[in-house]
Parts: structure tokens; sequence; C-alpha cells
């Protein structure tokens, strides 16, 4: 058991009432999320065709590889799980609107099913990885720091789910897409397509909200949203949360590189820097737009690999 | 304006990540609460509810009582994914736990989402408790025990997720089998597949924890539980009329049972509690855990 603890003032230090409980339908695109996603729940150990698997067609570098890049992808979902439904206690702590509190439960199941698919794809291609083989590497992985954010009162939740979905879930999502279209291994495209399928409903979730907070909010709330934003992206996104090639320079990040393009050359799951960045900078460019219709202006980035975007 | 006591939450390290199957009985709920999925909206056929068929005072209390049952659903969506927060903070904990609370959350909204609709087909969801004793029982601050790192966390677990998911289990059965009206069946018989899961977890990983509890953790799971039951359970939250048997949702709980809109009888609850806390006692039992003597006017020694 950890023994460290935090003793920074969060919400739990503020007192709350549950009542009166309003449980009615506030947002109805979100509800509406909300049954969608009760419809279309999936379950990895049976829609994913395992036995379409081949190792064969493989080298044992080329598994290897798609084996780590597959944990990694499982550590990634698994921080969903344990940070993410932090928001919902912020939500019920702030007695945000009920959609968002129903809406959230399958969110965090989704991410369970995510993870759970990434370990089993990790599991056929020769077994899960329990950490990174570089501790380096640890620190771009471990968190985007929503747990911490979500029970900060002095963060607001508009500024958490632009950053966290709007910013960097939409980066990712774009990713996912991405690789649908170039992974050739079918079950690994099969598991990028379902997750997929789930993280369009993710990112709807916050752009739906937000567009219902924003004409409630004044100008001092949308600069605090917008100095969320740009923080995930400078320094999450930009320090190779979802991407190892914008990690810094250093051995770690080198060698998950590495990885990356093994398991991309064999069409197993991931792809790299030169077909990656231009989506990235496309994504950065088209929420840059579209915050701008909330009055949140996102500043040109800088990173060493990409230049000025 | 800040609370007195801080709350301060353990750190996470969160690697090594296991992610295998560790705990193949719970992992086994956990593939079941997967293929068990339903939907409040298409699964209950809301369209049958017919009102005509209830007077006017049935349906004023039902309405409560179901309002009431949304109120007691709702304390899993802040609880469950706080536990489920603190397990991935505390080094070494199984995934398989973790997989399945994000599966029991998700089963806590439809409850919710149920109750408030068929209160709202009753002639509307009531937002708030009738007494200020009530309200206060309601307001129990769970995600901030289940995050504090100065409390244990399998304490918490053993009292909500086996002793208290257990009861509303029993509870669950008992407002089945008295349930006539064909809506409020469907909504219980749902809600009964769903917490025979949460139940059966709650046991299973108690007893799988239990083997490495020493003898002060064991006294402090045992004093959590005396606690709960007697603060808490006995005070009336799941059965009102234990608070107070003049209280308006104790009154309705007992008319909506006489309807047959999905409630039981106050001396059927009265039998099921004195035997659920023996079964529960048993239970503790084999775990090494005692559980001291209760009481209640009106339910006698425990």
């Amino acid at each position: 058991m950890s023994t460290a603890v935090l003793e920074p003032h969060t919400i739990l230090d503020e007192p709350d009432d549950m009542f009166p409980l309003d449980l009615d339908v506030r947002i109805p695109k979100i509800r509406e999320l909300f049954h969608l996603a009760t419809q279309k729940q999936w379950d990895p150990r049976i829609d994913i065709d395992w036995e379409a698997f081949d190792p064969a067609p493989y080298t044992e570098e080329q598994r290897y590889a798609a084996r780590q890049y597959w944990s990694r992808r499982a550590w990634s979902e698994y921080g969903a799980i344990s940070e993410s439904p932090a928001l919902q206690i912020r939500f019920c702590h702030d007695k945000c609107e009920p959609d968002l509190r129903l809406f959230f439960t399958i969110r965090s199941q989704e991410e369970s099913r995510h993870a759970e698919a990434c370990f089993r794809m990790a599991e056929i291609l020769g077994g899960y990885i329990e950490q990174p083989v570089q501790n380096a590497y640890q620190g771009s992985v471990a968190t985007h720091g929503v747990r911490k954010m979500a029970l900060d009162p002095e963060i607001s939740v508009e500024a958490i789910l632009a950053a966290l979905v709007c910013g960097a879930e939409e980066i990712a999502f774009d990713v996912f897409r991405h690789l649908v279209d170039i992974t050739r291994d079918p079950v690994a495209r099969q598991v990028c397509a379902s997750i997929m399928r789930d993280e369009v409903r993710h990112c709807a979730f916050g752009w739906r909200y937000l567009n219902h907070r924003i004409p409630h909010m004044n100008a001092e709330q949308i600069r605090v949203v917008e100095n969320a934003v740009i923080t995930m992206i400078e320094k999450v996104e930009l320090n190779g949360y979802h991407s190892a090639w914008l990690a810094p320079d250093n051995p770690a990040s080198e060698a998950e590189m590495a990885v990356d393009r093994l398991t991309w050359e064999a069409g197993l799951g991931s792809t790299v820097e030169e077909l990656e960045k231009p989506i990235f900078v496309k994504t950065v460019q088209r929420v840059r737009e579209q915050m701008r219709d909330w009055g949140v202006n996102l500043p040109t980035f800088s990173h060493p690999k990409i230049g000025e975007f | 304006m800040a609370l007195a006591h801080s709350t301060r939450i353990p750190v996470e390290h969160r690697f090594p990540l296991h992610l295998q199957r560790s705990i193949t009985s719970i992992r086994d709920l956990y593939e079941a609460g997967k293929q068990q999925r339903w939907n409040p909206d298409t699964d209950i056929a809301w369209s049958r509810f017919d009102p005509a068929a209830y007077d006017a005072a049935a349906l004023q209390a039902a309405r409560l009582t179901w309002s009431r049952r949304a109120w007691v659903e709702y304390a899993g969506l802040a609880e469950t994914p706080a536990i489920l927060i603190r397990f991935c903070l505390e080094a070494g904990r199984e995934s398989d736990p973790k997989y399945f609370l994000t599966v029991r959350n998700t089963e806590e909204a439809w409850q919710i989402e149920s109750c408030h609709r068929y209160a709202g087909v009753l002639g509307g969801y009531v937002d708030q408790p009738s007494s200020a004793r009530e309200k206060a029982l309601f307001n129990q601050y769970r995600h901030r025990h289940a995050l504090d790192a100065e409390e244990s966390a399998d304490a918490f677990f053993v009292v909500h997720s086996a002793v208290e998911d257990g009861l509303e289990l029993e509870l669950c059965r008992a407002h089945l089998d008295n349930a006539r009206d064909p809506v409020a069946r469907q909504i219980l018989e749902k809600s009964t597949r769903a917490k025979e899961r949460h139940a059966a977890f709650g046991w299973l990983y108690a007893t799988e924890r239990a083997a490495r509890w020493s003898a002060p953790e064991r006294a402090q799971v045992s004093a959590q539980v005396l606690a709960y039951l007697r603060d808490i359970e006995l005070a009336g939250y799941h059965c009102a009329w234990l608070g107070d048997p003049a209280s308006a949702e104790a009154r309705a709980a007992q008319a909506t049972s006489e309807a047959g809109l999905g409630a039981a009888s106050q001396e059927r609850e009265r039998d099921l509690l004195c035997d659920y806390v023996a079964a529960v006692r048993a239970r503790l039992g084999e775990l090494g855990v005692d559980l001291p003597e209760l009481s209640h006017p009106a339910l006698g020694r425990l």
C-alpha cells in the first residue's frame, strides 16, 4: 500500500449537500450520448476475433515491438480508469448537470474495455509488459494530471473538459482514425476501430458540454478555459503523452520511437512521426478554429520537431 | 468554507501495472456484467404502466418511494469512482476489481435513471427528503472516506460493497416478490440481477483481502461495519421506518407495498433485516471479524 500522501486543498475538503438532487435531462445532447453508449456496448473478449490473429507473417522483432506498443496503449487507457473517475466526483460535488454524471459512468467502463482490448492484443503478440523498458519514459506516459485537476476547486469543470476532451482526446481521436486506415493486421485494426467508435462519443461529450456552457460564462472564466487548453497542449501533448516522437530527446523516447516504427512497418497498429505530424498539426489547427467560436484563442505552438504551428 | 478535516490522498505508483487476470471469480463477474448489460430506455416496457389502475394516494406514495430509491442508488455515483481511484492509488491491487467497478458504476447509473423515470411516470420525481433528519442520513460523504489515506480502503469496501450491497440485494428481492405492477417488476428484475453480481463481488473480494488482514485491521473492519449498521441502516437509510415510522417516506413505502408498486411491508423488511444481520455476522466470522451485538427498538437485539 502507498504511504506517501498528497495534501493540497481539494474539493474533498469542502462541504457539500447532495440535495436537492436533480436527475432530470438538462443537456439532451449529452443524455443522448449516454443512451447511445448504452446501446453500442461491446465486449473485447467476444467482439474481437482474436482467433483470426496469425503470428506467422511477423518477425520476432516485429512482434516484440508490437507487444511493447500495445502494452503502452494499455497503460495509457488505464490512465483513464485511474484518473478520469475523479471527474465524476467533481460533477457530483459541483452539482453539474445530471447528464454528465450519468454519461461518465459508461465512459469509464469504456476505458476499461479499451485497456482490456490493448492488454489482450499485447498478450497474443507474446505477452503484456508491465512497465516501460526505460524508466525515463514513465514521466511521459504516467499521467495527464486530470485527477489532480478534477479535485482542484480552483480549476473549473469547463476548463478541465476543454483541455482533456476537446484538446487531448480530440488529438488522440484523429490519430486513432488514422491508425484504422493504416493498420493492416485484421485483429489490430478491429481493436483500433472498436476503440475509435467509443472515442467519437468521448469527444462529442466535451464539445457538447462546452457548447452548452460557454454562452453562460464571462470573459474571465473563458480565459481560464483557454489557459487550461494551452497547458494541456504544451505540457502534456507536446511532451509526448500520446506520441513518443514528441517526447524530449533521450534514449527512452528514442527506444519508444523505434518500437513505433517497427510496429507500423509490420502493420500491427502504430504510426510514425512523418505520418502523424501532419495529422497532429491539422487537429490542433481545427481545435483552434472551433474554440475561436467560444472566444478561446489558442496561440501559435512550437515544438523542435514540428516548428511553429 | 473548508472542512476542519483535510483529506490526504495517497500518491500513485502506477508501474509495474498488473492487468492480468488474477482473481478468476471476480474477472468472471466482470465478464458476466458486460454480457448482461441492459438498457433502461428500451428494455423496460414503460408504455405498459397504467396509472388508471391505482388510486391517487398509491401513486403519490410510490413516486416518493421510487424517488428515495433513486437517492439511495445515487450514492454509488460518487462512491464507486472514489473506491476505484483508491484501488488504483494503492500499489499491488489487482485489475479485476478495478474493471468490475467500472461496470458496476454503469449499472448504478442505469438504476438511477430507471428509478427516476419510474417516479416520473408515477406522478413526478421528488428531489429531496421531507426532513432535515433524512437529508443528514443521505449526506454521508462516502467519496471522502474512500479517498482518505488515513482510512482503511478494505474496511470501507467491506462496509459498502459487501455488507451494504448484500442488504440491497435482499431488499431488492423482497421488493420484487411483492411487486405486481409490470414496470416495477421489470426494473426490480434488472436491478436484482445486477445486485447479485455486486454483492458477490463484495464478498469475494473481502474474502480475498481478509487473508492478509492483521488483528488491528480486522478490528477496524468490525468497528466500521458496526458503525454503518447502527448509525446508517438502523437509522433508516434503506428502510425509512426504522428511523421514523411516522415519516412521509416510511408511510409511502408501506402504501407502495400494499399497492404492489415495488416495495415490501415493514414486517417483511423486519424479518429480512434480522436474518441479514445474523448472516453478516456469520460471514464476517469466517473472515476473522467479530461483529458486536446491535439493538433497535423495533428489531430487538441483533
